[in-house]
């Protein structure tokens, strides 16, 4: 007995349009889910093994190289450098806060990690913390929610359920624009520039660019230098004059 | 053309003013609006929403005052801090730190999570861990030492494990750790604090502090503090000096060397010589006591001297001798001393700036005389006992080490009931001492401490500290040296029992969680728990029963449940919904006193001390030839005029002008004047001061913007006169240096500072504790501020964080009280040299051990003891040899 499912899929295989935006969807699943894994918490041996061994092809061909010493480093070493880049850059003080609470209103665990929360609790996840400190706004968790709901509307389309593709793909598009465009592609950049391993540096690179690549895609010109605009936030530099203001002039 | 009255602005000026002369009585004005805090206070809605916000009581520790406050929390997110009406003493008011403290929660600087160094120390790269890996960590690190001590059957090596804090609310917790794992090395901060206040006081009467019923006195003498901005108990002092003052028309003739808010506030201000606060109370003392304005019936029947003996002794103490020594006119002391004694009833208080000397002791005691000679001693509007109340430790209760610690309370200091944790370092670097762990609690010693390069210079050392363990939510400038960060929650996420003396009502308050802990950190009091539980995992060493709490909660529950009269009310049930007990009445919304029911004033009890003694206390008692009472070997009351009284906490029940325990090694035994080796500096040299002001702490606050933004630079005060003497003029770069090296900050010229005194405050020029309190993100935006605040980003208007002042201020400390002399240090100032930039600090290690050498001198095995108290009628062949011990008088 043949099942809908199963017949619906082989009538998206007739379909080559479907099955490239199936295809897409999945591989947009797998770079972020794969840009999340490195940004959500520190690199183990099993993700180092991945990207020096059977990702290291697909990365070359995207563009993305590390230096040789990157795969030469034994393991347990790289995992200790890592995690001490990673402490640095994302979670000791000073650091690029990774979280969009801070990056929007300067405090941790404000408005936008509830809409982030609210989010996963309506594509049905819940938000549980593995360490202290983190948050659902964190960068690597919502690059990762973005992967997920990528993920499941490949999944539904393969199903042949279109409707609930659709529902994916708008929670996706509505993720992106509402919590992500405004900021995140700007945070890579900055976090890329304050890393000092390459390894943090290239990824968010591919992080940065593959935001803008998602966004190009879904929003008109003018909004995209708008949002261009929103992510330039820079910290503003008064001109320092030590005579202008004298000592006493509190 | 219209017959309407045409009105001039005059006109209306003019009647206006007619009003308020004729209806002034009468109040006119709208009947409908009130004060918010006292009418609202206790209810907060949402702005969008109107839906009621959550109220959590709790205490406030922004600083060390403790009011009571409640948060407002909306959608689990603190949204407002305002001060608890159920509060007696601070009666729903927070200070600026106060209403501030929220930002602590949610600053994107606080440790979030424990960090491993990685690097090398101080290099500022570390690995996050989990808190189970941390406490995994510390408690291998003390059972090395607990395992050692136990194998080579040396209890003292147990010292090594060190624990410092800077504040220490936690009721008993870090005690009860620390003689848990057998350590007597705790080292409080208290000797950079008022500890020669305490010592001047504890003695003399039992209590280390004052509690003044400001609100009800008619005349104040004020010592060296600035109540209405910083110093102990400044909210509640504060309120109530203002109603006092204010309310009541009292008098308030203020000492300080600088224009501060309370002396710009008082009747009278003088500005004495850093130092001389003594002579000018023992003066005044001279004049009451000769003219016969002396309360002759206190002296005799509740203190240990007569007042012959008093006159005889303060016979040097002329007006004019202080004149001489302070630059206060004779005939104001004069007038002043018959106006406190005759003006009844009268109050004095100090802080800081007599005691902060070296034999500052002296000077407190000198003080607390005043209004004993003159009888206003526990009188309603009087010189109080300070009013706390206890709590019970959970049982059981492990027992102190069995060895005294050396740098805990070091031994040529047998006088310092609060210790000499300046001497830490150097005692240490001599190998006096040996370190295994070293642990801190709200400290930051490489910034609050004088000489603060020693201690950087120490907590960098691997091979002095071995191990050294940070329990700060905040990367302060010690604990960036630390190899292990464990973070404790800030103070509104957590659990401490507290009674604070801050008024004339004595209360029992609390802290707890107003949030859960953000991000899922973890209390210190569950770090204690866990650790201890790994320490002794199987309770092998015996120590695992003094940690049996099932939870934090549980371990409160065993503080406050069995309280008599608190259990009746419901225990800690009560305390979590009110934050306070008890609850003596509400503030009346006019005069802010605390009434009953009835709108009657609720009074506080006086006259303490004449509580009379029952018959079962009495029962197996024995009363002295001196009127002591004794029970068991044990001071219990004193008879006077035939009645059984408790007295005060000293041996003889009395009030100890005559302080025995002085007289041992080899001081003073009655309160004295010693002319400090600052008061004969050159002509060109100027005496450093340090203040702190009304926003800040000493350390902890610089990163909080809305305190940043008040204040953030401290600029040299300078007088006039000497700063056109050096030829500098206001906002000048200049060079401050003393003999350990020098700071370059700028110069405030302002008439407001004696001309012999250079002023600068504490809480600025940090190297760490977050961007905003370093300005990072003006020095190396690109590198280090990205990701942060926009606020901050945007809107930090100002571009100078202050110099601090610390580096080149030398140890010297008093050797009675233990307490260091901020305000000792002999400075020149002059304009800052070719190449000298703002901030710019040298200052030398080897200067500052010399320091130490010398100031051992003055300890009571010293040379200069001796050489400065030959008036002393004592063996000095015979003084008693320094000896470990747990310090106290």
């Amino acid at each position: 007995m043949q099942t809908t499912t199963t017949m619906a899929s082989e009538a998206i295989m007739e379909n080559g349009f479907e099955q490239e935006q199936v295809d897409e969807t999945q591989a947009l699943a797998g770079l972020f889910g794969f840009l999340a894994r490195c940004l959500e918490e520190e690199a183990d041996a099993a993700l180092i093994d991945l990207i020096r061994g059977e990702l290291r092809g697909p990365l070359a061909a995207a563009g993305l190289g590390f230096d040789e010493d990157f795969y030469h480093t034994p393991t347990a070493t790289l995992v200790e450098a890592l995690a001490e880049e990673y402490t640095g850059l994302f979670v000791a003080p000073g650091c690029v806060s990774p979280y969009a609470s801070v990056v929007e209103t300067g405090c941790m665990f404000k408005e936008p990690a509830d809409r982030a929360a609210a989010a996963y609790r309506h594509a049905g996840l819940d938000y549980r913390n593995r360490l202290s400190g983190e948050f659902p706004d964190h960068i690597g968790t919502m690059l990762g929610f973005y992967a997920f709901l990528a993920e499941a509307e490949a999944t539904a389309r393969l199903a042949g359920d279109n409707e609930r593709a659709e529902q994916y793909r708008t929670q996706r598009e509505t993720f992106l624009l509402e919590q992500l465009a405004e900021w995140a592609p700007g945070w890579c950049r900055r976090a890329a520039e304050a890393a000092l391993l390459p390894f943090y540096k290239r990824l968010l690179e591919m992080a940065e660019q593959a935001l803008w690549s998602e966004l190009e895609q879904r929003v008109e010109r003018r909004r995209l230098r708008e949002l261009a605009e929103l992510n330039r936030r820079e910290p503003k530099r008064l001109d320092y004059d030590a005579d202008f203001r004298k000592a006493s002039g509190l | 053309m219209s017959d309407s009255i045409k009105f001039t602005r005059r006109d209306f000026i003019k009647f206006g003013g007619a009003v308020g002369t004729a209806a002034g009585a009468l109040g006119l004005t709208s009947s409908r609006l009130v004060a918010m805090e006292q009418e609202l206070g206790g209810k907060d809605y949402s702005p969008t929403t109107g839906a009621e916000r959550q109220a959590v009581p709790y205490t406030c520790m922004a600083c060390n005052i403790e009011d009571g406050g409640v948060a407002y929390v909306e959608n689990g997110r603190i949204v407002k801090l305002e001060g608890n009406m159920d509060h007696p003493n601070t009666r729903g008011k927070l200070c600026a730190k106060g209403n501030s403290g929220f930002l602590h929660v949610y600053d994107p600087d606080r440790i979030m999570t424990p960090l491993l160094r990685t690097g090398k120390r101080g290099e500022g790269k570390w690995k996050r861990i989990s808190y189970d890996e941390a406490t995994t960590l510390l408690a291998s690190k003390l059972r090395e030492v607990i395992d050692r001590a136990n194998a080579e059957h040396k209890p003292e090596i147990l010292n090594e494990m060190v624990f410092k804090w800077g504040r220490d609310r936690t009721g008993g917790a870090v005690g009860r750790f620390m003689h848990a794992l057998g350590s007597n090395t705790m080292l409080n901060h208290t000797n950079i604090c008022e500890s020669s206040k305490k010592v001047g006081l504890e003695p003399t009467w039992g209590p280390d502090i004052e509690s003044c019923d400001w609100a009800n006195t008619k005349y104040i003498l004020n010592f060296g503090s600035n109540v209405l901005e910083t110093a102990y108990f400044m909210n509640p002092n504060a309120q109530r000096l203002v109603d006092g003052v204010v309310g009541n028309k009292a008098k308030l003739v203020s000492f300080d060397v600088r224009m501060s808010n309370t002396s710009g506030f008082a009747d009278e201000a003088y500005f004495p010589y850093p130092g001389t606060d003594g002579a000018i109370a023992l003066a005044m003392a001279h004049v009451i006591m000769n003219e016969g304005l002396y309360d002759a019936d206190f002296i005799d029947n509740w203190t240990n001297v007569s007042a012959r003996q008093l006159i005889d002794h303060l016979k040097p103490y002329t007006p004019e001798f202080a004149e001489e020594e302070s630059g206060m006119a004779a005939k104001d002391i004069r007038r002043i001393a018959r106006e406190f004694a005759t003006t009844k009833p009268a109050t004095t208080f100090s802080y800081r700036g007599p005691c902060k000397h070296v034999w500052g002791s002296y000077q407190e005691a000198a003080i607390n005389m005043l209004n004993v000679i003159t009888g206003n001693v526990e009188k309603k509007g009087g010189y109080c006992l300070p009013r706390g109340m206890g709590w019970p430790q959970p049982q059981p209760v492990p027992p102190k080490g069995k060895t005294a610690s050396v740098i805990a309370a070091p031994p040529l200091y047998p006088l310092a009931s609060h210790h000499v944790s300046t001497h830490a370092p150097y005692m240490i670097k001599k190998g006096e001492a040996k370190v295994s762990v070293w642990m801190t609690y709200y400290d930051n010693p490489v910034y609050t401490y004088p000489s603060s390069h020693v201690w950087k210079e120490m907590l960098s050392d691997e091979n002095t500290v071995p191990f050294y363990a940070s329990f700060s939510p905040y990367m302060s400038e010690s604990t960036e040296l630390a190899d292990l960060i464990i973070p404790d929650v800030t103070y509104l996420e957590r659990h401490d029992p507290e009674s604070m003396p801050g008024g004339l009502y004595p209360c029992l308050s609390i802290r707890q969680p107003v949030i859960k802990p953000l991000g899922g950190t973890q209390e210190f009091r569950q770090t204690l728990i866990d650790v201890i539980r790994k320490v002794d995992p199987d309770g092998a060493l015996g120590i695992k029963k003094y940690f049996a709490f099932n939870s934090v909660e549980d371990w409160m529950r065993a503080h406050f449940d069995a309280i008599p009269g608190l259990k009746e009310d419901g225990g800690w049930d009560f305390m979590k919904k009110k934050g306070v007990w008890p609850i003596y009445g509400e503030v009346d919304k006019e005069t802010a006193k605390i009434v009953d029911k009835n709108g009657n004033e609720v009074e506080p009890d006086y006259g303490l001390y004449t509580k009379e003694l029952s018959a079962s206390d009495m029962a197996g008692a024995e009363v002295d030839n001196d009127g002591t009472i004794k029970k068991d070997g044990q001071a219990i009351g004193v008879q006077v005029n035939g009645r059984n009284m408790v007295g005060f906490g000293t041996p003889s029940r009395r009030m100890e002008i005559y302080k025995e325990s002085y007289r041992k090694y080899g001081f003073n035994p009655l309160p004295v004047y010693k002319r400090l080796p600052s008061r004969d500096k050159k002509p060109d040299e100027l005496v450093l001061t340090t203040y702190k002001v009304n926003v800040h702490t000493q350390s902890r606050t610089a990163s909080l913007k809305y305190l940043a933004e008040l204040y953030h630079k401290n600029p040299a005060w300078i007088n006039p006169k000497t700063a056109a003497a050096r030829g500098l003029s206001d906002g000048d770069l200049i060079r401050v240096t003393s003999p350990l090296g020098y700071i370059v900050t700028r110069a405030h010229v302002t008439e407001g500072i004696h001309p012999d005194v250079v002023a600068i405050s504490t809480a600025c020029g940090h190297s760490a504790y977050g961007r905003l309190a370093q300005l990072k993100q003006r020095e190396q935006a690109a590198d280090y501020m990205q990701g942060g605040d926009a606020d901050i980003a945007n809107n930090v208007w100002w571009n100078d964080k202050g110099v601090h002042p610390n580096p080149i201020i030398r140890l010297a400390v008093d050797p009675i009280g233990g307490s260091q002399g901020w305000y000792d240090t002999v400075v020149t100032v002059a304009k800052a040299q070719p190449g000298d930039k703002y901030g710019d600090t040298d200052v030398s290690v080897e200067a500052s051990m010399k320091d130490y050498e010398e100031t051992l001198r003055y300890a009571y095995t010293g040379d200069i003891h001796r050489a400065k108290h030959k008036e002393v009628d004592i063996d000095w062949n015979s003084l008693p040899e320094p000896e470990l011990h747990g310090g106290g008088h």
